[in-house]
């Protein structure tokens, strides 16, 4: 799913420093799944900002409220009356949802209250990994089901490098990283797979991916 | 309470302000000294900042 | 393909071709736009290994590039080999680097993935990768062999046709691996090889067992990668804080032991008089580095014995002046090998 992390407070504070009145937005969806936006952080946000404009002087009105998915108009609809009141929207959604929010409401600036951070799974409570870089082209049917593209440090197709010590990927200064060909080695070889290993791979397609430029999926099959 | 404290710390308010203690209703004793030593805490870091006049009445209902 | 018979006829490859025990050795460009240094460092390797690796933006930290030293190098009558990493470049940019190297006269190239930005001093650059460097040696061998570019369209005239080098690691995991890892980067087009630094024979010797039973030291060269340590501080630091590297626990003790005879260094800060103390210090740092070269001799030798060696890649980094030491006491090399005197 879509991870992402509050901004830090001073830098959310500088972004509604010209603004009176201010509506946190959160979002229902991923970002409430991993604790940045939900309800929740809205209302433990908005509380913080009261206490720290008030302690700046400065006090600001803070409202609140969140919509089940930021990224669809028809919930953002539910937001209207609050939007049209606020000097400027905080929003806790993804990326996506901030520009939907913009697009949406073009007469209002809405801006990040998160830093949105990856394709990520829940590997264990409180902790979210990247699992995916959705480079358009996918080739885990190559490597056993691990992601070369998104968990090698250099996205390598015919790794490992020379850097893979005892499993451990020597990029990470925390040495604990696993090198995901050491990986991808040892699942091929239990699958009696190893042969795979042998095939060169070129270099990849990156047209497919954010280097190509913007991407767009219509299903014609779909649309009204 | 360490999370809590440190989102006061980032307002700018001294997180000593905060404290959690367990004890039972029996325990008048430790009621007493507890108390006591948040009273001294808030002597000594003085009024909350936030004591001024409120400039707004915040709404704070939530929907979605 | 030229008429008699190499791919592009560097001294390197000729030497290799003949069967000499052959030895490269290694120069770090500057960190800044001095040519000097590379003059003044240069001229220790010149005649005594058969040519010289430039290495390209090392461990990430910006340099002079591989290929404007290449330049240098040949003006100065010394053999270049350059190396090409992929962390950097995509393959246009690579592509175009490469015309221009073989325009000006580069023969020897080495592909490699690259060490990540993350190590140098600029973390926050974009990471390219656009391709690794077993894509890197398919995408050179095509462009000399078949004559066309990576995207397929014809090379219109000269093509760049280089002598294709590679790296192994003979001590990174999964040791099964290694060897067919360099079994394919042998099939996407590697002439020669230059190995991680050795300072674990048993390990090494091991290795290339296991290469020699693939039959890939019959497909190409390799040259094991060996160095002299300059210190005891050195030896640990290669031994504990350089993922793929291993060191015997003995050449660590060994660089303790040579300096055992000699004032320590708490003796040296009670010393009176600095003369005496900087003579100290100077024996100190002469034991070392004796000790250093010696154990680096000692291990070329070993690898001289070794069923699949074709030769040595020496790297003395900021050391040039050793390396003329170590090929003298081992007989190897352009100057000192007595089989090339015959010839």
């Amino acid at each position: 799913m879509i991870v992402a992390e509050q901004k830090p407070l001073n830098e959310i504070k500088a972004l509604i420093a010209d603004a009176d009145k201010v509506l946190i937005l959160g979002c229902g969806t991923c970002v409430t799944v991993c604790f940045a936006g939900g309800e929740k952080e809205v209302a433990i946000l908005a509380s913080q900002l009261r206490m720290a404009t008030r302690l700046d002087g400065q006090e600001k009105e803070i409202r609140e409220l969140t919509v089940q998915r930021q990224c669809e108009f028809e919930y953002n609809e539910l937001a209207a009356d609050y939007v049209s009141d606020a000097d400027i929207v905080v929003s806790l959604a993804c990326g996506i949802g901030v520009q939907t929010m913009n697009e949406q409401y073009p007469d209002k600036l809405t801006v990040p209250g998160l830093n949105t951070g990856g394709l990520s799974q829940p590997t264990e409570q409180g902790v979210w990994e990247e699992r995916c870089q959705a480079c358009g082209d996918c080739v885990l049917a190559l490597t056993g089901g691990l992601c070369p593209v998104a968990r090698c440090a250099k996205s390598l197709l015919n790794g490992p490098c020379g850097g893979s010590q005892r499993g451990i990927c020597e990029v990470y200064a925390d040495r604990e990283t696993p090198c995901v060909w050491d990986q991808i080695y040892k699942r091929l070889e239990k699958l009696g797979k190893l042969d795979m290993l042998m095939e060169i791979q070129p270099a990849k397609n990156w047209h497919s991916s954010r280097d190509g430029g913007q991407r767009k999926i219509v299903r014609e099959d779909l649309r009204l | 309470m360490n999370y809590t404290k440190r989102l006061l710390a980032e307002v700018g308010l001294e997180p000593e302000r905060l404290e959690m203690f367990f004890l039972s209703s029996a325990e008048g004793v430790r009621f007493a000294e507890i108390a006591t030593e948040m009273t001294e805490r808030a002597r000594r870091l003085g009024p909350s900042p936030l004591k001024n006049e409120k400039r707004f009445e915040q709404p704070t209902e939530v929907e979605g | 393909m030229s008429d008699n018979g190499y791919i592009t006829g560097s001294s390197l490859e000729k030497a290799l071709k003949a069967g000499f025990f052959v030895a490269t050795g290694e120069l770090g460009p500057p960190q800044s736009a001095d040519r000097h240094e590379i003059e003044h460092k240069a001229q220790f390797l010149k005649e005594i290994v058969e040519s010289v690796n430039i290495t390209d933006n090392q461990t990430a930290v910006v340099r002079m590039s591989s290929i404007s030293v290449a330049v240098m190098l040949l003006e100065m009558g010394i053999e270049p080999n350059i190396q090409m990493t992929c962390r950097d470049r995509n393959r246009i940019a690579i592509q175009s680097d490469l015309l221009g190297a073989y325009a000006l006269g580069v023969r020897n190239l080495l592909c490699l993935t690259g060490d990540h930005q993350t190590f140098g001093n600029h973390p926050t650059s974009k990471n390219v990768h656009d391709m690794d460097s077993i894509s890197l040696l398919q995408m050179c061998r095509t462009m000399r062999d078949d004559k066309v570019f990576q995207c397929g369209d014809k090379i219109k005239g000269q093509e760049p046709r280089f002598f294709l080098g590679a790296a192994a690691n003979p001590f990174a995991d999964p040791f099964e691996f290694r060897p067919f890892r360099l079994g394919k980067k042998v099939k996407a087009g590697a002439d020669f090889i230059q190995t991680q630094l050795i300072f674990n024979v048993p390990k090494f010797r091991e290795y290339m067992r296991r290469v020699v039973d693939l039959g890939l030291h019959e497909k190409t060269y390799i040259l094991a990668g060996v160095g002299p340590i300059r210190s005891l501080g050195a030896a640990k630091y290669m031994a504990t804080k350089v993922p793929g590297m291993e060191v015997d626990p003995e050449y660590i003790e060994r660089m303790r032991d040579c300096t055992k005879d000699l004032p320590s260094l708490a003796d040296i800060k009670a010393m009176d008089k600095p003369e005496e103390a900087k003579e100290a210090r100077r024996l100190r740092k002469e034991a070392s580095e004796n000790e250093g070269i010696q154990i680096c001799a000692e291990i070329i030798n070993a690898c001289k014995e070794i069923e699949g060696v074709a030769g040595v890649h020496i790297m003395a980094i900021e050391w040039e002046e050793a390396v003329d030491r170590i090929v003298q006491q081992c007989q190897i090399g352009p100057k000192y090998d007595p089989a090339r005197q015959a010839v």
